[in-house]
């Protein structure tokens, strides 16, 4: 069993192996030197690493490498059409299509674009859907701009698949892509004169659960939050345990729909970690409770988790690996029981995650 | 032929090299010919804010940016505006 752990930091790519124990990681790079490196991910369909790329001189890209990281290639093709009076900001995330789409790959980008392409990298295609949305002059930028960050795709039904952007909210749509319809009743957004509105939430992750993918769990801005029926509706989940209900990153754990893991941050004004630890809250009941983990994890500590810092893999029992501002990347081998420092005193990490095969 | 010199990342992305013999007959055609034109112009072929382009030593941007003409025996120098952390 190898497990490899792709850490995108704002100086480049790193990367870490070990076997299924997880206790022992060795550490390759940086790769793509020179670039911000906000998500990278795998594609366990051939194992191609791709990466959303920033630059703050040669602007936003994508890169893609077969080889593990030794030689890549950058998208040929990557652009908003002039007629919509939009320019790539930055992009952001990366999500593989499913199996047997082959070449297909999504990418979300700022300001609140999603791209897709069709031949593996190469070139990338605006989706109208999003870029031409008739809602978008409601949308407001977050201070991260208006990004695109979260692209979840339905495994069992090819038509459906949701996007979460900042701060237009969370977008599903159910014929692959081509029209998106807002997806957020239940969410607040308490940074409107309407605290309820259709849409203008700002998601800050959203991911779907493999195992039963009616299921969605999302952070926000203002709140946790889990939808069993697709984002037609949201119930809150924070108040039960929680610290706050601000925070940026999610995990799932593959083989329990029930749990999720979020690391809140104190509120939206003073964005530190609460009671001075770098606390992991895990619920195993729907968000019904929260239980606090910290064995292996520093305190004090006030390393700040980014979005994307945050990821699980899909062994038994499930790997959680958690990626901090300050440069160190925290590996649970055990959903979340105990924690070991895989790696310290690395760039400030913006994305973490993780893949395994036998 | 024009000379076009490439700073250190635009090389890495260029497969190494840093150093481009072009026929071209404004700055925009030798920018366009690069194998890193997209990292140089945006979207809308627009030279990237800080990206700078020194022709003979004399900023692009000062004669008429990507307009300029050459003659076809100028050092194009791309340096990289003081950006970033």
């Amino acid at each position: 069993m190898s497990v490899l752990v792709l850490v995108g930091t704002r100086k480049g790519l790193f990367l870490l192996e070990s076997d299924g124990d997880r206790r022992d990681w060795s550490l390759a790079g940086p790769f793509l030197t020179g670039w911000a490196v906000f998500h990278a991910v795998i594609d366990p369909r051939d194992r191609a690493l791709h990466a959303a790329t920033n630059n703050d001189v040669y602007g936003a890209t994508v890169h893609r490498s077969s080889d593990r990281g030794e030689t890549w290639a950058r998208a040929e093709e990557l652009g908003l059409p002039e007629d919509t009076g939009l320019s790539l900001e930055k992009t952001w995330h990366v999500e593989p299509g499913r199996p047997g789409e082959d070449g297909r790959l999504w990418l979300g980008a700022a300001p609140g674009a999603l791209f897709r392409t069709d031949d593996g990298g190469s070139t990338w295609q605006p989706v109208d859907g999003i870029v031409r949305h008739e809602t978008r002059h409601r949308w407001h930028p977050g201070a991260g701009g208006m990004c695109c960050h979260s692209i979840a795709l339905d495994p069992d039904e090819p038509a459906r698949m949701y996007v979460g952007i900042s701060a237009a909210g969370v977008f599903r749509s159910d014929d692959g892509g081509e029209t998106f319809v807002p997806a957020n009743r239940g969410t607040a957004a308490d940074f409107l004169p309407d605290p309820s509105p259709e849409l203008g939430q700002c998601v800050h992750k959203l991911l779907v659960h493999p195992a039963r993918p009616e299921r969605l769990w999302q952070q926000n801005h203002c709140g946790v939050y889990r939808s069993d029926d697709r984002g037609e509706s949201w119930e809150r989940l924070d108040g039960n345990g929680l610290p706050s209900g601000f925070g940026f990153p999610l995990a799932l754990d593959h083989r329990d729909p029930d749990a999720a893991f979020v690391v809140p941050e104190e509120s939206a004004e003073n964005r530190l970690t609460p009671n001075r630890r770098l606390g992991v809250y895990r619920t195993r009941d729907l968000g019904g409770s929260w239980e606090l983990l910290t064995e292996g994890l520093p305190e004090p500590a006030f390393g700040a988790v980014m979005r994307e810092g945050f990821a699980s893999d899909r062994l038994d029992p499930a790997g959680v690996y958690l990626g901090t501002q300050s440069g160190s990347l925290f590996v649970s081998p055990d959903a979340g029981e105990t924690w070991l420092e895989a790696a310290s005193q690395l760039p400030p990490i913006l994305s973490v995650e993780a893949s395994a095969w036998s | 032929m024009v000379l076009v010199l490439l700073p250190s990342l635009l090389a890495t992305e260029a497969g190494g090299r840093n150093r481009f013999e072009l026929d071209a007959s404004s700055v925009g055609d030798a920018l366009r010919a690069l194998p890193v034109a997209n990292l140089v112009l945006d979207e809308r072929g627009v030279l990237r804010p800080l990206v700078n382009v020194y022709v003979d030593g004399v900023d692009a941007r000062d004669r008429d940016g990507l307009d300029t003409s050459l003659t076809g025996a100028e050092e194009i120098r791309l340096v990289a505006a003081i950006a970033g952390g």
